[in-house]
């Protein structure tokens, strides 16, 4: 009996902070980017009232929330999903997956391609949410590691490229 | 006028073997876990896992899941069914609901049996020893397998305690590949490895129960062992190429689920048996000859066998009827590579095994009660050539 | 061989294959502790006489509980319910589907429901959701093909409410897949070449978008082979039999392939086409394909460049330099749709402009086509496609299909 024993599950708290951190940023990003971004707003116009979506690791977060709110505009709404209604939930199935997609080792595309994440929720919001995330890493990200992360790096007009940069930091940062 | 591809009128095909290769596979078990309605795996493995790291690798994938891991690293090399009773006990004693083989040969062999023993009771193993005595499906099972894993454990087979056992139900829900698992091992350990798995996977390709289902699990293994075998031999730190050497073994023991085992399989185990040599070394070192032997007997499926053997243009660019030649010459460049690759040591094993006519008749006549295609003249003459290094 | 840098492959699936496979359905049912199926069908396949077919092969070994005939074009929900509950009332205990791929997804429907015990199908839905083995099932396709007899995926509609329900687990999967030259024998030469060309297109996706990997790709190759062996054949002489199996055995591979690693923007525009206009699939499949090659030339020529050598032979690949492949292909593919258009009748289309109705009405006129090129946006295979697509992108590539012209591809935005 002493080849045996039985080993709990430990954590990978390093991670998950980390995680939690670029989802913060991300889902802050994001609600910028509606207010600033014609493309971006655009999307979140085609979904209904209240449209609330996640992306979650499992099997214990950490998640990023956003929703529209009554008025259509998106917002962050933090980490906890706890009494919240999810419509769509981009799972990532493991940290580990989560920290190759956001050290941009694996865009999310190759992260789907790839198994890394289930969709729960309709696949339609699904791939707008992929151009949703696509669009804030060009605008969060610089060229050379938004690259990895996007499939076809877009050829902005340096209105949208600079100045719809400086403005989704801001907001992102202070939370507008 | 092209060639038509070949298919039978007739066929079956089964491999219920997920396979997950790659980055992070391992961190992926918890998910696999809970799709299988499991959620108290019990990891088993053999001695040595504990020192060379394997077990921690494997504990290290589970943080953040939030599943605790039974680990039971004492398996010993021709374990028996005492060993079986102690972890019976232990499964049950603790509700596991899984079992997670890490490792090939003796271990992926214990775990079978004893998913066979925690799926109905103990005394069941006796009765299961033969061909497709299971009647129901198993527990889960998941196999991490090593680098030496010649595609085996994968199979439909199991041998254990003196007794073959034989059924689909045997074969793992799940196979996981992931590099930090193929840790490098000795020149003939490789060869004799991945011999193995290229025998079962040509073998599968060009004999009688050739079908289009085995062929894409066969195609993918001969290709992939072709492009990385020698060298990784030559180079064990290549890491690339020694996950594309355990996906291809791993499909390999798929594919010889679905056939019959070929003559080099039978002669290369005789051989292996008697004379102490590697099986897998064995029946790769025949296999050019047994190809060939099959070819003057109007061996039909060789010259396709030149597809991934040679790659597109190789078989492109050869006229039909010179295909099957060039794909024997092909392997019997590769046992040159190999042993290359290897400083020597493959062919010296081979060469250094004194085997006497008398020797040889004895492994034909074992081969071929064990059921060879080829008669003993035929078994004769691929054994002397082989011999004789023609 | 590209090995990718993760993947996964799974096919549970038990293939038998033969001109007299369906007299192997009882055996395999017995193994499964099984012998009350109900059989799940469309009035179309027992119009062909596939079902009298089926019941004299299979009645002396199980006992038919009943036969259901009315699955719709579409996957409903309210007859996966029905269904179900006929299922129960007559005491079967497994399922045989024969038909297309509707049926194959009304019958895994009907699974869930009676294995679980369920009244409510939308519990199951996404990814993961069941936990345990459903009923055997056995599954016999009809047509060369959707491949859904191994896909472990069922999409069914609920009209009521306007939802698609998408399932998703290994569990769904059938326990066997019977591949019987019987079934695909009366099969009319455009529905041979329309599902053929689905076949192909499953196959030739699964081989050059982001999610392949050595096994799908090895029966993608297979697949890939046997159709450019057996579908002008099978067209211009429906009877051939040993023609029909190669066909429905590549259907099967070619459904274990894409189904492992998924398609492509084809498939994006072809489902849209088809849910804006009611095109058939595989015709949409078919006009397609050419023009999915010609977009991602770019990033995914190389791996197209490798298609010639099933499509066309060894004689063919090695004259071609290796430059020039990947266009011979696409060349090849155009080639064979015009074929097929000749030896219909021009009843199968080389583009969407000459798809006609039964009351001779173009199926996709032209100012639909900013409408598909929408419902294309919300199509989940575009995540597998080697490059990006938008609203414009969609829109030039279905401009071009329409009229039957070949991309031009300076006008490609690559990434």
């Amino acid at each position: 009996m002493n080849n045996f024993r039985e080993v709990a599950a430990g954590g990978k708290s390093l991670k998950r902070d980390y995680v939690a951190v670029m989802m913060w940023f991300m889902g802050r990003a994001i609600q910028a980017a509606a207010a600033v971004d014609e493309a971006v707003n655009k999307e979140f116009a085609g979904m209904p009232d209240g449209f609330t979506f996640a992306l979650s690791v499992m099997p214990n977060g950490p998640h990023m929330i956003v929703g529209k709110d009554q008025r259509g505009f998106a917002r962050y709404r933090g980490w906890d999903p706890e009494g919240k209604k999810i419509d769509l939930d981009m799972k990532i199935k493991n940290i580990e997956a989560a920290m190759l997609i956001f050290t941009f080792q694996e865009s999310t595309a190759l992260a789907t391609a790839r198994e890394r994440l289930i969709v729960d929720g309709e696949v339609a919001h699904a791939c707008a949410i992929v151009r949703i995330l696509d669009i804030v890493e060009v605008y969060l990200l610089p060229k050379i590691i938004a690259k990895l992360a996007v499939k076809r790096y877009p050829g902005w007009p340096f209105r949208r490229k600079y100045i719809g940069r400086a403005l989704i930091y801001v907001r992102t940062i202070f939370g507008l | 006028m092209r060639l038509q591809m070949y298919f039978p009128e007739r066929y079956e095909f089964f491999c219920p073997v997920k396979i997950n290769s790659g980055n992070r596979a391992l961190e992926q078990i918890p998910f696999e876990l809970d799709a299988l309605n499991a959620r108290k795996p019990l990891a088993i493995a053999g001695k040595d896992a504990g020192e060379t790291g394997l077990i921690d690798v494997i504990l290290g994938a589970f943080r953040d899941s939030g599943i605790a891991v039974g680990v039971f690293d004492g398996v010993p090399v021709a374990p028996d069914l005492k060993l079986i009773r102690e972890l019976f006990n232990i499964y049950r004693d603790r509700g596991y609901d899984a079992i997670i083989a890490v490792g090939s040969g003796d271990v992926a062999d214990t775990a079978k049996v004893l998913n066979i023993a925690v799926s109905g009771k103990p005394e069941d193993i006796e009765g299961c020893a033969g061909e497709d005595l299971i009647r129901n499906p198993l527990k889960p099972l998941i196999i991490v397998p090593t680098l030496s894993g010649t595609g085996y454990e994968m199979s439909r087979y199991a041998s254990f305690d003196g007794r073959d056992y034989a059924s689909h139900f045997l074969m793992p829900n799940l196979a996981v590949i992931d590099l930090r698992m193929t840790v490098p091992e000795d020149a003939v350990t490789t060869a004799a490895a991945s011999l193995a798995a290229l025998t079962h996977a040509v073998e599968a390709y060009t004999g009688s129960g050739k079908n289009p289902a085995v062929d894409a699990y066969a195609y993918a293994s001969i290709q992939l062992i072709m492009e990385h075998v020698a060298h990784v031999i030559g180079d064990q730190h290549d890491g690339g190429g020694r996950l594309s050497l355990a996906n291809a073994h791993a499909m390999a023991g798929c594919a010889f689920s679905n056939v019959a085992p070929g003559t080099a399989h039978k002669l290369g185990q005789v051989i292996g048996d008697l004379c102490h040599l590697p099986p897998g070394l064995c029946m790769g070192m025949l296999l050019p000859h047994v190809l060939k032997r099959e070819m003057s007997e109007g061996g039909y499926h060789i010259s396709d066998l030149l597809l991934p053997l040679g790659g597109f243009d190789a078989y492109a660019s050869t006229a039909a009827d010179l295909r099957a030649r060039k794909a024997i010459d092909i392997l019997y460049d590769l046992l040159r590579d190999m042993s290359a690759a290897s400083g020597g040591a493959i062919f010296h094993l081979w060469k250094d095994a004194q085997v006497s006519e008398a020797t040889l008749q004895k492994i034909a006549q074992k081969a071929v009660g064990a059921g060879a295609s080829s008669d003993i003249e035929g078994c004769m003459k691929i054994l002397r050539d082989a011999r004789e290094g023609r | 061989m590209d090995m990718p840098g993760y993947y996964e492959f799974c096919c549970r699936v038990k293939i038998i294959s033969g001109h007299d496979a369906l007299e192997r359905i009882p055996e395999t049912l017995a193994q499964l502790y099984a012998g009350r199926p109900m059989i799940v069908t469309d009035k179309g396949v027992v119009g062909a006489g596939l079902i009298d077919i089926v019941v004299n092969a299979i009645s002396s070994g199980v006992n038919i509980a009943v036969i259901a005939d009315d699955v719709p074009p579409d996957s409903d929900l309210r007859i996966v319910n029905s269904l179900a509950r006929l299922y129960r009332e007559k005491g079967c205990d497994s399922l045989i589907a024969i038909g297309g791929g509707s049926v194959m997804d009304t019958a895994k429907g009907i699974n869930i429901i009676v294995s679980e015990k369920a009244d409510d199908l939308m519990r199951f839905s996404g990814a993961n959701a069941l936990k345990r083995p459903l009923r055997p099932l056995i599954a016999i396709p009809t047509t060369a093909g959707t491949g859904s007899e191994v896909t472990l995926v069922a999409v069914i509609k609920d009209h009521e409410k306007h939802l698609k329900m998408a399932f998703v687990s290994n569990f769904l999967l059938p326990d066997a897949s019977i591949v019987d030259s019987r079934m695909t024998l009366t099969l009319p030469p455009a529905i041979t070449a329309a599902t053929g060309m689905d076949a192909l297109s499953h196959a030739v996706e699964a081989y050059t978008c982001l999610a392949k990997n050595p096994l799908s790709d090895a029966h993608a190759l297979a697949a890939i082979r046997l159709i450019s062996d057996n579908l002008l054949k099978v067209t211009v002489n429906p009877g051939d039999k040993k023609g029909r199996l190669g066909m429905a055995s590549a259907a099967t591979l070619a459904g274990i392939a894409f189904g492992n690693s998924m398609v492509g923007m084809v498939h994006s525009l072809g489902h849209s086409v088809g849910s804006v206009c009611g095109l058939p699939h595989g015709a949409c499949m078919a006009i397609l394909l050419p023009y999915g090659l010609e977009y991602n030339v770019h990033k995914n020529g190389h791996l197209t460049a490798e298609l010639l050598l099933p499509m066309a032979g060894a004689l063919v690949y090695a004259a071609t330099p290796k430059e020039e492949r990947a266009a011979k292909v696409i060349a090849f593919i155009r080639r064979m749709n015009q074929e097929l258009y000749e030896v219909t009748g021009g009843r199968h289309a080389r583009f969407f402009k000459e798809a006609l109705g039964r009351d001779g009405k173009e199926m996709v006129p032209k100012e639909k086509l900013p409408q598909i090129a929408e419902t294309a946006l919300r199509d989940g295979s575009i995540f597998y496609n080697p490059e990006d697509l938008d609203y414009d992108d969609f829109l030039m590539v279905l401009n071009a299909a329409w009229e039957g012209k070949p991309l031009d591809t300076c006008l490609i935005r690559k990434g």
